[in-house]
């Protein structure tokens, strides 16, 4: 046993910093899932200023009219004829009458009980077709 | 003074192992650049399903700029977690927007099914408040969910 009692102790004196590395880590990788980047993303507009009413010829408006059920009725300038369509049709109707006519203004009519998100989905439509020339309104009457 | 045996007999002190004493430094110094980085929201997330868009983009504007109006689906508006009935918007964003000094960006942060009446008013609130920059947020929307749509 005398054998033993000869042999140096293998512990070490100091404090082990061998695992400080897998804590610190740990902690960076938990901040790291848990930061929640801001959703600061949306869709731009600008509104009218409140005295800025301009008078717009009706030949250069492209009538959005949407309906409580997600039904959008098309109708340009003068005429009376009205096309039926879905939002998603909106983008190839604007870049075709767009083509056409450089000054098209896109009024937008949303029916009051129209829920938020089909206003959305036109507006979508509107600007992923390179519309800048919006204006949204409430559909009266 | 000289070297005995030319000192060849010395081991090497140079350790044949990648140094990992270091490794908590830099961990430490990443965890704490992200601590400081890292910045927590003033208002807290009200409970809305957000609506998609595909034209979605990041506004451009800084933070302190940006005031975030919630409209719930029952109509309820929320600004820094202070509910406001639609009368009171333009008294609370009007003096805001003076402080910022006109650049402050509104986000309009509505449910998906709110009724479009409701941001009507909301936006006539805004224009009477003398804001014009208005943002409606949005999710940003994937082609292939809107296919299937």
């Amino acid at each position: 046993m005398a054998v033993l009692n000869n042999k140096k102790s293998k512990v070490s004196d100091e404090v082990p910093t061998s695992s400080m590395a897998d804590i610190a880590f740990l902690l960076l990788i938990f901040f790291l899932v848990t930061t929640v980047f801001p959703k600061d993303k949306g869709l731009a507009i600008v509104l009218p200023e409140e005295s800025e009413t301009v008078e717009v010829n009706q030949k250069n408006i492209l009538h959005i009219v949407i309906q409580p059920s997600g039904v959008v009725e098309v109708r340009r300038g003068e005429s009376q004829q009205v096309q039926t369509v879905s939002p998603s049709d909106i983008e190839g109707i604007w870049r075709q009458d767009v083509a056409s006519n450089p000054n098209l203004i896109a009024g937008v009519k949303t029916h009051p009980d129209t829920p938020y998100r089909f206003m959305i989905d036109v507006l979508d439509a509107l600007q992923t077709a390179g519309a800048d020339k919006i204006s949204l309104q409430l559909l009266e009457g | 003074m000289a070297i005995k045996q030319g000192g060849f007999s010395r081991k090497s002190k140079t350790s044949d192992e990648i140094p990992s004493s270091s490794l908590a430094d830099i961990a430490f110094l990443l965890l704490i650049f992200f601590m400081v980085t890292t910045v927590f929201r003033t208002d807290s997330e009200r409970d809305i399903i957000w609506p998609q868009a595909e034209a979605t983009e990041k506004i451009d504007e800084k933070k302190k700029n940006i005031l975030n109006i919630w409209v719930e689906r029952n109509g309820s508006i929320f600004m820094n977690d202070q509910p406001y009935t639609m009368e009171q918007v333009s008294e609370v964003v009007g003096p805001l927007y003076a402080q910022s000094d006109r650049r402050l960006v509104i986000s309009v942060r509505g449910d998906r099914e709110v009724p479009y009446m409701t941001m009507d008013q909301l936006q006539k609130e805004l224009v009477s408040a003398g804001v014009v920059r208005v943002v409606f947020a949005t999710e940003l929307e994937q082609r292939m969910t809107r296919q299937r749509r």
